[in-house]
């Protein structure tokens, strides 16, 4: 890996005596996107700002584009900031907006210009908006304006502070797809802020979560989908069960043994087991709802689980069933069907493989 | 015409104000009983000091009456409150004497019997006895005398000596140039620099007199350090040396400091001029207002006004202490309070003084102020 | 501007200004016009007297001692204004960012202070300017001559006066408005390259200028009024509008001279203010079409 455009070590942040950030190390590649997630207060944004150099460090370094940003204002910091509340300047045209930075820099009026338009172009936004005001334009169009003004001056890095945490669901999907394919095509490295996991899969590299101030986990998104470092990365990104079990180590891999799972063989791989488990302890087996399956009566799985159907929810592309299996409630998503394979009450067989098994911590 | 005594936001004594204030609430509260059970309600229109409860009270009391204070705040608006109409609503008015005599010629004041208040007149220095032509007008009396003084130089005998002020001649030498303070007390400035410029304000002026009067003012500008409407700047001025002398006032300045024991300054009035006297006697006096609810209770508040009794709390008041015209009162005073009135100095101030009195040019005199002070600076 | 033509169009909203209307009606459009009914009539021995003439006007027109101390009350007012609205915004950027700490302790004192009778404070200036007071008393300590500053009973007396007892205003609106600026406008402008001095001139003051702008409208019109400033600060000797129409009320007793003073003193503030808005109005639509 050529030497990384965001060198974060051993950081620290205090606010008054609370610790809002601890031994943060971190690196970020160039041309990478990296989502940071977390739960509200969990120091994502205190990072962000540090990064952005709104606030200054308590302890540990900080180098950016090669140079250490101690001491270095934000308006000198190769980083360019997207806001989650936008913050256009609601007095300047669009253009203004756009052409600011380059402004500020005191680069020829004409060059600025042609900056705007390419700006302009590369955000999908018509040319007749130069003159316009923000708040004449749609919460979708202010995105691709603020998007705009942070990259006219090409920045090494850019950082977006949850910028589509307002908007409605589907303009948000459609807006991810650009900002994926804007990244492909500036070649700048995105630092994303957002408490939506499924937003930062869609469009991360990386995954950094992040919970009470420390770094929890940091991989690419189906690593941490499948292979969460422990119970709260597991619990945070997307509908989760976790089941209680026994983890006995045997050999190269590992034996379990849970009460409601039915395997005919118990056994995990080295790498299905998270690095925190000790052998002997409890832990929880982590099963994703679309790993399971219905069985037909007769058919045979690695595991399986009998219970009784409680409720079903029809979205789309899956149905989603909670399914009552002893006294715990199981999730499952199977592929949408026009004729509905179970319905509420309905005793049922479900499966799974053993290689989709992965245990964390208890 | 008129001294501004403090408008009421520069008053000294700002205390009654405030009282006023906090009974005017208590009033709206409904706490402090009303006086409606007198047998009669009386309006009486007067300055500070005569609304003493001292003087008010043990008058209500004997005479079964309720009396209603309206402050004046400069004597030209009292009048011109009650010349508009309010003549109607008023009894007694107690102001400066050019505007009890005023009265008369404007039809709201009801003349006196001079004989029904001979016992009265009888308790007065000679000098105010009946008939007394400053508060007369076709030989009818408009009302009786109050309180006076005079209006001179005033000195701070550590800084100058009193001969210094036998003429008002240092107010245009150039070694007093910003040492002068004018009081902005209307016409009373403007009278003693006429009367210095050879000229007698009192009687009718032609233009020639009235541009003597215009230079004389333009020369004392050139002196003067400020224009001050407010007593207590002046007073300060005075005490620390800044001023030595403040135009326009005289004892209604100096008498509180000297009560206060500041016994190095004085009040004095300038010898004559050319044969011009060149000191001011003002006078306040009391009045009937036209057609008084009850004009024989509107005569009592006049006697209580003029009795030595109540001269002596008519002259010892917290802002000013000033002379009476009840030469009964005289025995009541202490030594002290006399030294502090500079009483034995009082007839020979009246003797060098004009009577301040109506002055027919008195508009174009202001006009003239006016205009100095605005090229001045 | 699209919805303020609309808003008129609302007959609700209409309606709903009526006890506005009736009020502003009630309490200044009837006593200007009879103020202005006034200037036509004449004084005859401190009475009023209703003759109907331009005699008032005329004095009005032909004394030039007049319209001096109306300039003089009117380029008082500017310079008071200008001074008021350029001290008000770095004093309310830093209440509201570098003391922001002290913020509400400041703004405490400041409220202690304007809530203060203004008497009393115009005399505290007397005390502390005067040849002998506070001040010179200070500097001589410390090794100036004596009296080294004469300033007491001059117009520049006056204007510190009116500066200090009018800069609250600014200070208020200039602060309110501020305050209401997004701070990520300002983190905004800084993280795309500005400096502090930058942002705060392309963000926080164009941002500002309707609280400036409110606050000199303010101070411009109350220091025309200014009355104590030039009486007691001043020394007298310089009297301004107040204290002429004050004159002509009072001492004089020349209330239809007094109206005529007064209304001369408005026509200049209105024509002033509306001098002063037809630049900003016409300043923001080039700035628009630009």
């Amino acid at each position: 890996m050529a030497s990384p455009i965001i060198q974060a070590t051993g950081i620290e942040k205090y606010y008054g005596t609370y610790r809002a950030l601890s031994n943060i190390t971190l690196s970020v590649a160039n041309g990478e996107f990296l989502a940071l997630v977390g739960p509200s207060g969990c120091g994502k944004t205190s990072l962000l700002k540090i990064l952005a150099g709104f606030e200054d460090l308590s302890g540990g370094s900080l180098i950016i584009d090669g140079q250490d940003m101690a001491g270095m204002p934000a308006s000198a910091r190769p980083t360019r900031m997207v806001f989650q509340k936008l913050a256009l300047f609601p007095h300047k045209t669009v253009a203004q907006n756009i052409g600011f930075p380059l402004h500020l820099a005191k680069r020829p009026k004409s060059e600025i210009d042609t900056a705007v338009r390419r700006m302009l172009e590369l955000m999908h936004l018509k040319e007749s908006y130069l003159n316009r005001y923000p708040h004449e334009l749609s919460g979708g169009e202010q995105q691709r304006v603020a998007l705009a003004r942070s990259m006219i001056s090409q920045p090494p890095v850019l950082l977006l502070d949850e910028p589509m945490s307002a908007l409605d669901a589907k303009l948000k999907k459609s807006l991810q797809a650009e900002l994926k394919h804007l990244h492909r095509h500036v070649g700048t490295s995105f630092v994303h802020v957002t408490h939506d996991l499924e937003e930062a899969m869609m469009l991360a590299d990386r995954i950094c979560v992040m919970r009470a101030g420390k770094i929890v986990q940091i991989g690419e998104p189906s690593e941490i989908y499948y292979r969460p470092a422990d119970a709260f990365v597991a619990g945070f990104i997307g509908d989760t069960n976790l089941l209680p079990a026994k983890i006995t180590r045997a050999g190269e891999g590992f034996e379990f043994s849970c009460d409601i799972l039915q395997c005919s063989a118990p056994r995990l791989g080295a790498d299905q087991v998270a690095a925190g488990v000790a052998a002997g302890a409890d832990a929880l087996l982590m099963i994703r709802p679309e790993m399971l399956r219905l069985l037909a009566p007769g058919e045979s799985a690695d595991c399986t689980l009998a219970g009784t159907v409680s409720e079903y929810f029809i979205r789309g592309a899956s149905i989603q069933y909670r399914i009552t299996v002893a006294d715990t409630e199981i999730v499952m998503d199977v592929p949408g069907t026009s004729v509905l394979p179970a319905k509420q009450g309905d005793a049922v067989q479900l499966g799974l493989s053993l290689s989709d098994l992965f245990a964390v911590e208890a | 015409m008129k001294k501004t005594k403090g408008i009421p936001m520069f008053s000294p004594n700002r205390r009654t104000f405030l009282q006023g204030m906090g009974a005017a609430g208590l009033a709206g509260a409904g706490l402090v009983p009303g006086r409606a059970e007198a047998a009669t309600s009386m309006k009486f229109m007067c300055w500070e000091g005569y609304d003493s409860p001292a003087i008010i009270k043990p008058f209500e009391k004997a005479n079964d009456v309720s009396v209603s204070i309206d402050l004046i705040t400069d004597s030209p608006g009292g009048f011109a409150k009650l010349a508009a109409g309010a003549w109607r609503d008023f009894d007694v008015v107690a102001t400066d004497s050019p505007w009890v005599q005023r009265m008369g010629p404007a039809g709201i004041a009801e003349f006196l019997d001079d004989g029904e208040f001979a016992d009265v007149y009888e308790d007065f220095y000679p000098q105010f006895r009946a008939p007394f032509a400053p508060l007369e007008f076709e030989g009818k009396t408009t009302g009786l005398p109050t309180r006076w003084g005079w209006v001179g130089p005033t000195v701070n005998t550590k800084f100058d000596k009193l001969e210094t002020w036998r003429s008002y001649a240092p107010c245009f030498d150039p070694a007093y140039r910003d040492k002068i303070c004018v009081l902005d007390w209307g016409d009373w400035p403007i009278m003693p620099m006429a009367l210095y410029a050879g000229i007698d304000p009192y009687k009718e002026l032609d233009d020639k007199e009235l541009n003597e009067i215009r230079l004389v003012l333009r020369a004392l500008f050139k002196n003067t350090r400020a224009v001050v409407g407010d007593l207590s700047v002046a007073q300060k001025g005075l005490m620390d040396g800044s001023f030595r002398t403040l135009i326009g006032g005289g004892t209604y300045c100096t008498s509180a400091l000297r009560k206060d024991g500041q016994k190095d300054i004085m009040s004095i009035v300038p010898e004559p001029k050319d044969g011009l006297n060149q000191g001011i006697i003002w006078m306040e006096a009391g009045g009937v207002v036209k057609d008084p609810v009850d004009g024989a209770k509107a005569n009592a508040l006049l006697r209580t006004l003029t009795s030595p009794e109540v001269a002596v709390e008519l002259a010892w008041t917290e802002a000013t202490c000033n002379l009476v015209p009840s030469q009964k009162a005289e025995a009541l005073f202490t030594d002290e309070q006399k030294d502090v009135l500079q009483m034995d100095y009082m007839w020979e101030a009246w003797d060098k003084s004009h009577f301040h009195n109506v002055a027919p040019n008195m508009d174009q005199m202001l006009e003239i102020w006016s205009q100095e002070l605005a090229a001045a600076n | 501007m699209a919805e303020m033509q609309k808003s008129w169009r609302d007959g609700a909203l209409r309606l709903s200004t009526l006890p506005l209307l009736v009020l502003m009606g009630l309490f200044f459009v009837i006593p200007l016009i009879m103020t202005a009914l006034l200037s036509f009539q004449g004084t005859q021995y401190y009475r009023l007297v209703w003759t109907w003439d331009l005699n008032v006007w005329t004095d009005v027109f032909s004394q030039i001692h007049y319209w001096k101390i109306m300039w003089r009350t009117l380029t008082m007012a500017l310079v008071c204004t200008l001074l008021c609205t350029v001290l008000a915004i770095p004093i309310a950027y830093g209440m509201l960012h570098r003391l922001s700490r002290w913020s509400d302790q400041i703004t405490l004192l400041m409220v202690f202070a304007f809530l203060t009778d203004a008497v009393l404070k115009t005399f505290g200036w007397v005390l502390f300017l005067d040849r002998s007071g506070v001040l010179n008393g200070t500097l001589e300590s410390i090794g100036f001559p004596p009296a080294a500053v004469n300033v007491l009973f001059s117009p520049n007396a006056t204007m510190i006066g009116m500066v200090y007892n009018l800069l609250p205003y600014t200070i208020f609106t200039t602060a309110l408005s501020m305050a209401r600026i997004d701070r990520d406008l300002v983190l905004a402008a800084r993280d795309a390259g500005a400096t502090r001095l930058r942002a705060f001139v392309e963000v926080t003051l164009p941002l500002a200028k309707p609280g400036i702008w409110a606050g000199a409208v303010l101070v411009f019109v109350l220091s025309l009024g200014v009355f104590l400033e030039p009486k007691v600060m001043g020394g007298g000797t310089s009297p301004l509008a107040a204290e002429l129409i004050r004159q002509s009320f009072e001492t004089r007793v020349n209330w239809p001279l007094g109206a005529a003073l007064t209304l001369v003193l408005i026509v200049i503030g209105a024509a002033v203010l509306a001098v002063a808005g037809a630049l900003a109005f016409w300043q923001a639509r080039r700035g628009s079409n630009d």
